[in-house]
């Protein structure tokens, strides 16, 4: 079970330049580097708010984290305490690699019942979000796939596996 | 039931017939690269996640395929900064030491370079570490962007895990292009009417009379922008024109890709380009494209009613001007811009930075003269790169500053300030309007 607390409301068509921008990319590849300059073009107040809290979910329109295939948007949200994002849909590419971090999203498609400052407990089991400030459920859809690779903070175990495969037939 | 083009590529791969919906969970790829941005932590990668597992078998840590792989320096190069040169050391100690293609800084864009060079052919499934890989679906290839992890689990299986078979959306293209209208000012009205998530986890095909007349320049800039629309990818079949092109190019066979006439698309769009005229897309997303003709009505709209990714635009007044980029500096680019610009002196208050796509065009647009009419109007030619569309050198914005730029993304604080406003558009009406200093009708000038 997840749970945490709403500390960003975003509208449609966040990209992921929004969310760390180029400059930064090619600065370092330590992959904590980048939570210090999370969305700070967009939204400078982000890392403020995220740093009061524990855990944070970011609530977004559709097409969240669209544009460049930058992985480090997905640290920048994980070093940032974001430990889910549910919002209206999300593009191909961030989705496949929050995938493979571990950072579960949700695909809500009416998010008007969820505001700043709401505590969320997000089931995935389940498919259930539960708005404990507003006593409100949500039920989603997931696939159960993708829910498991979530659970499990990504594909490697698979691909190491696979690779155990591959040498051992090479011999 | 007949296949779509990706339809048809997967199931060559996946070794069984699919169908859009389904899942695969080993999908093998054909074509991996890595620019110096994702390149460096990616081969730092392989090492953390799978040094172990080579080790226990008593193997160096090795690449699947190193005829398959290539690492391009392009998007801070030459090199901007000690990381970035040390960033670019790694990938050719790297190269070195798998044997893997390691491209020069100043040989070009990735997405351009490969192209060139015959590494992409149809049939293909590339990944590329960069959202604009798609541009190689102009070969008849099933091709798109990863993140770093996805890329670094490719370079050692040869693998991508997984994979939901996409749907595709059919754009018809009938016609010819008008003067002053180009394959560019097509993507920027297909992207205007199905908006920035118009196309999200779809695939956009491109067939009919008006791609089969296009050039390989031209196709490219088009698949170049589908992800600009949140497509999955861009893809074109292959044709005759497609053909000649890789004649004594293709370094790996070559055979013939279309779409089955009975395959099942999600949805249909026909274009006539005969009808579009040079379209300018307006800030802060490529979906705000609007006809030349109506920027005067654009801009009262974005005073009217302002978005955050449709700001207040108070003038047409234009400080910079850009010519380069995966989307739009080959070298017909170039021709048509040099039409444009020749006779005419770049505007005094406008820096115009030019940067041809590769080393190749380089060096025909310099042999051919194209070059010296940009020097000669003021223009400050750079040697190949990514150039100010990745915001970090060779003409960062200020935050006055309003840009015309023929790549492919106009978010805020993309070039620089986050106060900047960039537009977009073709080559041909990126330099008239560094000519006129403001938002300009390249057709005027043909």
């Amino acid at each position: 079970m997840l749970s945490g607390t709403v500390t960003s409301v975003f509208g449609n068509d966040i990209n992921t330049d929004d969310i760390i921008p180029a400059m930064y990319l090619i600065k370092s590849d330590d992959p904590e580097y980048f939570a210090t300059y999370a969305f700070v073009k967009f939204d400078p107040d982000f890392r403020t708010r995220c740093l009061k809290s524990q855990a944070n979910i970011i609530v977004a329109g559709k097409n969240f984290a669209c544009g460049s295939s930058r992985e480090q948007a997905v640290y920048t949200l994980q070093f940032n305490r974001v430990v889910c994002v549910i919002a209206q849909s999300f593009p191909d590419i961030f989705y496949r690699n929050c995938l493979a971090n571990g950072l579960p999203l949700v695909t809500l498609e009416d998010t008007s019942g969820l505001a700043l400052d709401d505590r969320l407990e997000i089931d995935l089991d389940a498919g259930l979000i539960r708005n404990r400030t507003r006593n409100t459920s949500h039920p989603f859809q997931m696939k159960t796939d993708d829910r498991r690779t979530f659970q499990a903070g990504g594909m490697t175990a698979r691909v190491r596996a696979h690779l155990e495969e591959i040498l051992t037939r090479q011999g | 039931m007949g296949q779509t083009l990706v339809e048809k590529i997967v199931s060559r791969q996946a070794g069984r017939p699919v169908h859009a919906g389904d899942l695969i969970g080993r999908l093998p790829i054909t074509k991996l690269f890595f620019n110096d941005v994702i390149g460096p932590p990616a081969i730092k990668g392989l090492a953390n996640l799978f040094g172990e597992t080579f080790k226990r078998h008593g193997k160096p840590v090795q690449v699947f395929d190193r005829r398959r792989i290539f690492f391009l320096p392009d998007h801070s190069v030459p090199a901007l900064s000690v990381e970035v040169a040390e960033g670019v050391d790694l990938m050719e100690a790297f190269g070195r030491e798998q044997g893997v293609k390691v491209y020069r800084e100043g040989d070009g864009i990735e997405h351009v370079v490969l192209i060139e060079g015959g590494h992409i052919v149809p049939w293909d499934i590339v990944l590329g570490t960069d959202s604009h890989t798609c541009t190689n679906g102009a070969m008849g290839a099933l091709a798109f962007g990863v993140g770093t992890t996805e890329g670094v689990y490719a370079l050692t299986t040869g693998h991508l895990y997984d994979f939901v078979v996409p749907e595709t959306i059919r754009f018809e293209l009938t016609g010819t292009f008008g003067k002053g209208v180009y394959s560019k000012d097509l993507i920027l009205y297909v992207i205007g009417k199905m908006g920035a998530g118009g196309c999200s986890r779809r695939v956009a095909e491109f067939v009919g009379d008006g791609v089969r007349r296009m050039s390989m320049d031209a196709r490219t800039t088009i698949c170049n922008m589908a992800v600009e629309m949140s497509g999955r990818t861009g893809i074109m079949p292959y044709d005759e024109t497609l053909g000649a092109y890789l004649k004594g190019r293709a370094q790996w066979p070559v055979e013939p890709i279309e779409s089955d006439p009975d395959a099942r698309y999600a949805d249909r769009m026909t274009v006539d380009l005969s009808s579009l005229e040079p379209m300018i897309s307006f800030p802060h997303k490529p979906a705000n494209a609007t006809p030349v003709s109506r920027v005067e009505e654009m801009i009262a709209r974005s005073q009217a009613q302002p978005t955050p990714d449709f700001p207040a635009v108070t003038s047409d007044r234009i400080t910079d001007a850009f010519l380069g980029a995966c989307t739009n500096a080959r070298y017909e680019d170039l021709v048509e811009a040099a039409k444009v610009m020749r006779g005419h002196k770049v505007h005094p208050d406008v820096s115009f930075v030019v940067i041809p796509a590769s080393r190749k065009v380089y060096e025909r647009a310099m042999d051919e003269g194209i070059l010296q009419v940009f020097v000669k109007a003021g223009a400050n030619v750079e040697s190949s790169n990514c150039g100010p569309c990745f915001g970090s050198h060779m003409g960062v914005l200020s935050r006055n500053a309003q840009m015309i730029s023929s790549s492919n993304r106009n978010y805020q604080g993309r070039m620089g300030s986050r106060e900047a406003r960039i537009f977009l558009a073709s080559p041909a009406t990126v330099t008239a309007s560094a000519i006129e200093g403001r938002l300009a009708d390249p057709r005027k000038y043909l």
